[in-house]
């Protein structure tokens, strides 16, 4: 033996950026997450060339699936052309030769950063979503064993107990983003900060939502056609955001979550959030020959 | 239509990079050389937390992030990660480094002695502003000592064990495979020793000063005694697939181990080790290691508070990522916000007499 021989020729990097044994650490890991949908999942998290907190380990979930005859989308906050998104879009392509595209139907891999796309996902879609912070404990542990603790007890009695606060102190649930939802009857996972307009999105979804924490070093799924309920009282329903009846001052559409944008006098203007959904349906409008996919909120509301 | 005059995001960020790299200029071979030459210390602190020994490389990340630590450890790590782990070498004892320096504040002298070494500590730190004037500094010639210091010394903690001064638990031998890498594994709570050691030599040199320093002014249990402090070259030792070990150089290391009086009557120890030459951050991390047993949940010295907390890597990344937009989570709990307002009744306006 010799020490050629336990090596290879050298190249600048693996397939898919990530080396084969942080690969599959990861997909052991993320076949564990599936199999105990909602429950975090440490792992090794290695370092990207992008800092943390920067949807790292959404990128290492991405790397790990991706193969050359991929498709692949890459949203922040809704919108495909934020810097940071077109920054890990073209880093995904350089480094796997995946296709990059703008548009969800065409999708065969979405990382998305806070936002889930307007048209429906599919069995053959996976969603990845980049996730800050992992832990919904935390705002009532910030001790993250004794919060694992908690889990493992289901013991979710202080995130009600907040929930019931709210209620008490301002009328109503002041969750904004990040609404803390129980997976498949057990564990209670944040679904990252999505608006608690795209958490339904999640409930008995056809596709498969990875979601992961880089910096924190977890990782946790919602399989297909699982369960995904917001914690609520029986008395007081879950509230999207009141975006229902906003219409996008640039395309014209209605019925879906937007970004509010401040005019000089006082009042606000509206646009689309799912900015490429915004581009179909001006380019729709204008005659061109474009699909648009089955969208999840019909007239504003969520079919149940 | 309106939506193609928001579609700047990637001609936008490579600009931005081409402007921020433009300030930095050329980058040659030479700069990197004179980086490494005149700020060894510099490449030490940048080595131990990338846990990346090659000063070469050290010095390309520091040009090419203009100096920018964070960045520079950042660029080591992300290259580091995708090397593979061709060998585990074998385990460095106190004995067999090769010690440059080596003191202890607890006893006047020491088995094998004091050995001041390279060292600041009792200089005046005056500027030498001749220097800008056009005067080079030169420094004085070192005279050698008559007897030269050995290059090996035994611990001082191995003399308190045998004095019964401090508890000696068992050495277990791991075989190099079973080594737990917190490179290749995360971090889980309680941490492994071996986790915890490693988590610590690659922490962030000014998160730690100031998580240990917190203990040391009296936000921990117990006050540090230097018990010893070295400045040393290690030899890395691997074995050949064909069964041969040998030595594939020497690496710097520092150590520290800080001590205090335990409850149990004995002396408790607090270690710290890193690549690189870097007192500061040894010091303090030891004495975060001898204030960790026993520490309340989220106190500054419990392990998890300050192991996660000094991680340079996730640290500096999550600080500045506040920068990227935020706004869909805003939205949303404006919503919620709004929607509190329009539901509680306006406050009766108070009336002055």
């Amino acid at each position: 033996m010799t020490l050629a021989s336990l090596t290879k020729p050298w190249e600048a990097m693996s397939y898919g950026f990530l080396d084969a044994s942080a690969k599959r650490e990861l997909r052991r890991k993320m076949l564990k997450a599936i199999a105990v949908p909602g429950c975090q999942m440490p792992y090794a998290s290695r370092e990207v060339p992008m800092a943390r907190g920067w949807g790292t380990g959404g990128l290492q979930v991405t790397l790990t699936l991706l193969k050359p005859s991929s498709v692949v989308k890459v949203i922040d906050q809704g919108a495909d052309d934020s810097v940071n998104a077109a920054s890990i879009r073209s880093f995904l392509s350089k480094v796997s030769g995946a296709t990059e595209t703008w548009d969800t139907t065409e999708a065969t891999i979405l990382q998305s950063r806070h936002r889930i796309p307007e048209e429906r996902l599919r069995a053959d879609q996976v969603l990845v979503l980049q996730v800050p912070n992992p832990e919904p404990l935390r705002p009532v542990e910030p001790n993250m064993s004794v919060a694992r603790q908690m889990h493992a007890d289901a013991d979710y009695g202080r995130l009600w107990l907040i929930l019931y606060e709210q209620i008490v102190r301002s009328g109503r649930v002041m969750q904004g983003a990040a609404y803390p939802s129980l997976v498949n009857g057990r564990h209670v996972m944040t679904p990252s900060p999505i608006p608690r307009w795209d958490v339904p999105k999640l409930h008995m979804a056809q596709h498969l939502t990875f979601l992961s924490a880089g910096r924190e070093k977890r990782l946790y799924a919602v399989p297909p056609f699982t369960r995904v309920e917001p914690l609520v009282f029986s008395d007081v329903p879950y509230q999207v955001e009141d975006h229902a009846a906003l219409t996008c001052h640039r395309s014209g559409v209605s019925g879906y979550f937007m970004n509010e944008i401040p005019q000089d006098d006082g009042s606000s203007a509206f646009e689309v959030s799912d900015s490429h959904l915004g581009i179909k349906t001006i380019r729709q409008a204008e005659g061109a020959a474009i699909r648009i996919g089955p969208t999840w909120y019909e007239n504003g509301k969520m079919p149940q | 239509m309106a939506y193609v005059a928001t579609r700047g995001g990637e001609r936008a960020i490579d600009q931005s990079e081409r402007l921020y790299r433009a300030g930095l200029g050329q980058i040659d071979a030479a700069r990197v050389d004179e980086i490494r030459r005149a700020l060894p210390m510099l490449i030490d602190r940048v080595m131990g937390e990338a846990s990346l020994y090659e000063p070469d490389l050290a010095a390309l990340a520091l040009a090419q992030a203009g100096g920018d630590l964070y960045e520079a450890v950042l660029l080591l790590r992300a290259w580091r990660t995708t090397q593979p782990r061709l060998a585990i070498a074998e385990a460095v004892l106190q004995d067999q480094l090769f010690t440059h320096r080596r003191i202890s504040a607890a006893f006047k002298d020491i088995p094998g002695g004091q050995i001041l070494g390279p060292s600041l500590d009792y200089a005046h730190r005056l500027l030498a502003t001749d220097v800008l004037r056009g005067v080079p500094f030169i420094p004085t010639a070192v005279d050698p000592a008559s007897v030269a210091a050995p290059a090996h010394q035994p611990s001082l903690a191995a003399w308190q064990k045998a004095q019964g001064l401090v508890a000696d638990p068992a050495r277990t031998d791991v075989a190099p495979d079973d080594i737990p890498d917190l490179t290749r594994e995360p971090l889980l709570f309680p941490a492994e020793r071996a986790h915890r050691l490693q988590s610590l030599a690659r922490a962030d040199t000014g998160g730690m000063l100031a998580l240990g320093y917190s203990a040391m002014r009296g936000y921990g249990n117990a006050h540090p005694t230097v018990n010893e402090l070295r400045l040393a070259e290690a030899e890395v030792r691997v074995r050949h697939p064909r069964g041969t070990v040998f030595s594939a150089g020497r690496v710097k290391v520092s150590q520290a181990e800080v001590t205090s009086k335990g409850k149990s009557g004995l002396l408790e120890l607090g270690f710290c080790a890193t690549l690189g030459w870097n007192e500061v951050k040894v010091i303090s991390g030891a004495t975060l290691d001898l204030n960790a047993p026993g520490a309340a949940k989220g106190s500054p010295v419990e392990e998890e508070f300050f192991l996660y907390h000094t991680e340079p890597v996730e640290a500096s990344g999550f600080c500045i990522h506040f920068k990227l937009p935020h706004y869909v989570t805003f939205q949303s709990s404006l919503d919620a916000l709004r929607g509190a307002k329009a539901a509680t009744p306006a406050a009766p306006v108070k009336v002055t007499a």
